[in-house]
C-alpha cells in the first residue's frame, strides 16, 4: 500500500491546483464556492494518504474535521450569497466592493 | 490492478474537477463536483478506509451539494453569470506557470520522503477492531476537545446561518 503514496499525493497536489486555478479565474460566487469544496477534498485526500502510511487515527479525525468546517461553510456562505442577491440581484464577486475602504 | 484502478480513478477526478472550472452552466458545475466527490469517496475506498469514504457521500455528496444546489435553484443565476471565458483565463500563461511550480513544489516536498510507521492502526488492529473503534477510541480520549469544539462551531454556523437569511 505504501509504494503508491506518491500517485495519491501527486493527485491530491493535482486537485488542489486546479481548484486554486478555478478560484482565481471564475468569477461566479457559487463556482468558486465549488472550486473551495474541490481544495478541501484534495486536502482530505493528502490527510488520508498520510494517516494510512503511518498508521495512526490523526489524519481520520482531521479530516472529520475538515468535513464538518466545510458544512459550516456552505452554510453561512450560502446564506450571505443569498442575501446579496436579494439586495444587489447578482453575485459576480468582481462587482462587490462593499469591504473596500 | 490496483495501480491501474488507482490511476483511472485519478484521471476521472482530474477530469470532472477541470469540468467544473469549465462548465458555463453553474447546474453543471454543481453536477460535476457531485461526481468528482464519488470519485474522492472511490479512491478513500481504495486506500481501505470504508468509514471515511461513506461519510464522504453522505456529507459531501449528500449534504453539502443538496444545500448548493438548492442555492442555485434559488439565485435564478443564468442572468448572473456574465464571467468571461475561463479557459482563456486560465491559459494564459502567468496561472499555468504558477500551477506547475506549485505542483513541483508538492511532489518533492512530500512525494519522496520515508514514512515511519507509528500509532495505533496497524493492520493487525484493522482486523481485529475495525476501523470505526479505533477511531472512536481516539476522538473521545485524545481528541475530546476538538471534537467538542466543532460541536460549537456547527452550532454556531447554524444560528449565523438563520441570522443571515431571516428577512429584517
Amino acid at each position: 500500500m505504501a509504494e503508491y503514496q506518491t500517485i495519491y499525493l501527486t493527485l491530491s497536489a493535482i486537485l488542489f491546483t486546479i481548484g486554486c486555478g478555478g478560484v482565481i479565474t471564475r468569477k461566479n460566487a457559487i463556482v468558486v464556492f465549488l472550486c473551495i469544496e474541490i481544495m478541501l477534498g484534495a486536502v482530505n485526500l493528502a490527510f488520508i494518504t498520510f494517516s494510512q502510511a503511518n498508521q495512526s487515527p490523526e489524519g481520520i479525525f482531521m479530516v472529520m474535521c475538515v468535513m464538518a468546517v466545510a458544512a459550516a461553510e456552505a452554510a453561512v456562505g450560502l446564506a450571505i450569497f443569498v442575501l446579496l442577491y436579494r439586495k444587489t440581484g447578482f453575485i459576480n464577486i468582481d462587482k462587490f466592493n462593499l469591504l473596500k475602504w | 490492478m490496483e495501480q491501474a484502478l488507482i490511476l483511472i480513478c485519478g484521471i476521472i477526478a482530474i477530469v470532472t474537477a477541470v469540468m467544473v472550472i469549465l462548465s458555463r452552466n453553474t447546474v453543471h458545475s454543481a453536477m460535476w463536483m457531485v461526481g468528482n466527490c464519488f470519485i474522492i469517496a472511490v479512491l478513500f475506498l481504495l486506500l481501505h478506509f470504508q468509514f471515511i469514504a461513506i461519510l464522504q457521500v453522505i456529507v459531501y455528496a449528500g449534504a453539502i451539494m443538496m444545500f448548493i444546489i438548492y442555492a442555485i435553484m434559488l439565485l435564478n443565476l443564468r442572468r448572473a453569470d456574465d464571467s468571461a471565458d475561463p479557459l482563456k483565463n486560465l491559459f494564459n500563461g502567468r496561472y499555468l506557470l504558477v500551477g506547475l511550480l506549485f505542483i513541483g513544489i508538492v511532489i518533492l516536498g512530500v512525494g519522496f520522503g520515508p514514512m515511519a510507521l507509528k500509532g495505533s492502526m496497524t493492520d493487525q488492529a484493522m482486523m481485529k477492531l475495525g476501523e470505526v473503534e479505533l477511531l472512536a477510541n481516539y476522538i473521545f480520549a485524545d481528541g475530546l476537545l476538538p471534537f467538542e469544539l466543532v460541536s460549537v462551531l456547527l452550532t454556531a454556523a447554524i444560528v449565523g446561518a438563520v441570522y443571515l437569511a431571516k428577512k429584517n
